[in-house]
């Protein structure tokens, strides 16, 4: 047992070696890890044949057995496993890239006793995630956060990928554990900070692909070179195999959930997000895709009308996530600064009114987002913080606002109507 | 299949993740058995422990009937893990039998499930042959003598040490699931088709 009040990376342990003698070893040593041989995880079978459910059960039950056993291990055998056991950190991947979302298609699970081990195998996972990313777990059991900090990134133990993945898997009801979680490891390791602001191009560059994939916007588009006029023959979201269509609306869903859920919980990532221009480029791509793949889900001939009616669904609800998205960013860079009074208010409503006045040509784009986030009531706010606000701007802006709902030929909700 | 997901694109086109040979399929279930095989020979009960228990409450003149149920759970115990291994695993495997048929009259879901977790796919006869040999052996003794015996020796049954991080924490299983914009309304479609028939 390591010796108390020092942090587990200073502690020496002394212990039989494998021959029965006596050694002193660091607490955190490859050599101290048992081994176990976690298994990979696989989802619930999809149509649950006898053999591929009883398959599954027995995977899981593995997980579950083993991962409780990770839980009960003390804090230094705990963090040995965790850092030398490549099996383990196997079997969490493979978890998260695996593990059945609840926007997949086939969420539901095919009996009762699949759906429980699926739960328990879900708990134990978030339990040990939970585990990895705090650094003091007692008074006597603690790492020195600095090398805490080292330990995470330098082992891949969390990447923003898997951070991305955790919020997506547990977000909805452990918010505020999860807020913890990924706030203690970018506090003890800036470097996921540069992590993010590495990866925010390839999010916006998901997009391009789906605009790509649509038609949308080809490669070499913005080139001077001219192009034969049958040269493009890019299939579109109405001509594309119906289930390229499919997989490009659940990707859509995932994508902009996994963002929403991501910033929803730990905002202090908006600022990376928005140094890159997501708000801009989100909703440019918002007005592009949108209208798009809603024509083609309406005409291309789906013979499946639950399918049909299901992909709608899915595309309203990536909508939502997307205009979600967008007041999260808006409203902790821009709006947040401004209701703190924070020095430099007027920089930061100059910088609100340039995004809603950018909105004005997304016509589409600005009255869903209207809809949910009346932008009327943030001009208020601004007005009322910021007295001194040119009103023949923003009198400009909320006719653009309205104009807007006018011109898509939709009528504004009852409550948002004022009385004249 | 996992269905696309935002976080694959990621892990593929971004530098911030840790590349994974996808190819190398290192822990396949063989494996893991036989791993889980060899912990199970490290914790308490040895059959050793099983022979003495089994005779030392026995009259003399039992003893050789007693003797010849332990052969037969033995040998059943060797037609569940293959005649390949030796005599350690076969006691071990017989180890396992016994604990798990000790307070059971039949071989029944949760039994099966337990040793082909334990073994990988068996004969059922010979599990029903280890059941009905554990019933012989132990219908002399009381079963409250039984449960100590096992809960002492065994560590399996033994409570686990110190307390499993995270037993005290409310945990949620809600999960995010399609929440459409109300006003993008699905009625819509219908006329979208009809206009396709034309």
């Amino acid at each position: 047992m390591a010796c108390a009040r020092v942090p587990l990376d200073e502690q020496s342990v002394t212990e039989p070696g494998p021959l029965g003698k006596e050694r002193t070893l660091p607490a955190l040593h490859p050599e101290r890890k048992e081994e176990r041989y976690f298994v990979p995880y696989k989802p619930p079978p999809e149509d649950g044949s006898p053999a591929e459910v009883e398959e599954f059960l027995e995977h899981a039950k593995f997980i579950t057995e083993d991962l409780e056993w990770l839980l009960a291990l003390p804090h230094d055998k705990f963090w040995c496993q965790v850092v030398f056991d490549e099996s383990l950190q196997r079997c969490l991947d493979s978890y998260l890239h695996h593990a059945p979302r609840g926007l997949d298609l086939a969420a539901v699970p095919s009996s009762p006793a699949v759906a429980d081990m699926q739960r328990s195998v879900h708990r134990a996972v978030f339990l040990t995630f939970l585990r990895m990313a705090t650094h003091k777990e007692s008074k006597e059991n603690f790492i020195t956060p600095a090398v805490f900090g080292e330990i995470i990134y330098e082992n891949f133990l969390f990447d923003i990928p898997k951070i991305l993945d955790l919020c997506v898997l547990f977000g909805k009801g452990n918010s505020q554990l999860l807020h913890k979680m990924i706030e203690n490891i970018f506090t003890q390791q800036p470097s996921y900070y540069s992590d993010l602001d590495e990866t925010v191009p390839t999010v916006l560059q998901v997009f391009d692909t789906i605009l790509e994939k649509c038609g949308l916007q080809c490669e070499g588009a913005t080139a001077m070179e001219p192009m034969k006029l049958n040269a493009h023959k890019q299939p579109t979201a109405l001509t594309m195999s119906q289930q390229d269509f499919v997989d490009i609306i659940m990707y859509l869903c995932d994508s902009t959930t996994t963002i929403h859920a991501f910033l929803d919980i730990f905002p202090a990532a908006c600022s990376s997000f928005h140094s890159h221009g997501f708000v801009s480029r989100l909703t440019s791509f918002y007005g592009s895709v949108v209208p798009d793949l809603e024509m083609a889900i309406r005409k291309r001939n789906l013979d499946d009308k639950i399918l049909q009616e299901d992909l709608w669904k899915r595309l309203s609800h990536s909508c939502r996530k997307m205009v979600e998205t967008t007041h999260l960013l808006l409203h902790h860079t821009c709006l947040q600064p401004i209701l703190e009074g924070r020095e430099n208010m007027e920089t930061f409503a100059e910088e609100l009114l340039q995004h809603f006045t950018s909105f004005l040509p997304e016509k589409r784009f600005l009255s869903d987002y209207d809809e949910q986030f009346p932008i009327a009531e943030d001009v208020s706010l601004l007005q009322q913080a910021l007295p001194v606000i040119d009103e023949t701007r923003t009198s400009y802006l909320l006719q653009g606002v309205e104009s807007a709902w006018d011109s898509i030929g939709r009528q504004k909700p009852q409550s948002q109507i004022e009385p004249k | 299949m996992s269905p696309p997901r935002l976080t694959g694109a990621l892990r593929s086109f971004s530098n911030v993740s840790k590349k994974e040979d996808i190819t190398e399929q290192l822990y396949d279930l063989k494996t893991k058995r036989l791993k889980r095989q060899e912990l199970f020979a490290r914790e308490g009960l040895t059959w050793q422990k099983i022979v003495h228990f089994c005779t030392e409450h026995q009259d003399k003149a039992k003893h050789q009937a007693v003797s010849q149920e332990l052969k037969s759970l033995l040998l059943a115990a060797k037609q569940i893990v293959g005649t390949e291994h030796g005599q350690e695993v076969i006691e071990s495997a017989a180890v396992f039998l016994f604990e798990t048929f000790h307070n059971k009259d039949h071989v029944g879901t949760e039994e099966t499930r337990a040793i082909k977790q334990m073994f990988g796919p068996f004969a059922s006869s010979a599990a029903e042959a280890s059941c009905a040999c554990v019933a012989r052996l132990l219908a002399p003794l009381e079963d409250s003598r039984v449960e100590d015996f096992i809960q002492i020796q065994s560590s399996r049954h033994k409570s686990q040490r110190g307390s499993t991080f995270g037993r005290n924490i409310a945990f949620s299983y809600d999960s995010y699931t399609v929440d459409p914009l109300e006003d993008l309304p699905w009625s819509g479609l219908q006329e979208g088709n009809m206009n396709l028939e034309f």
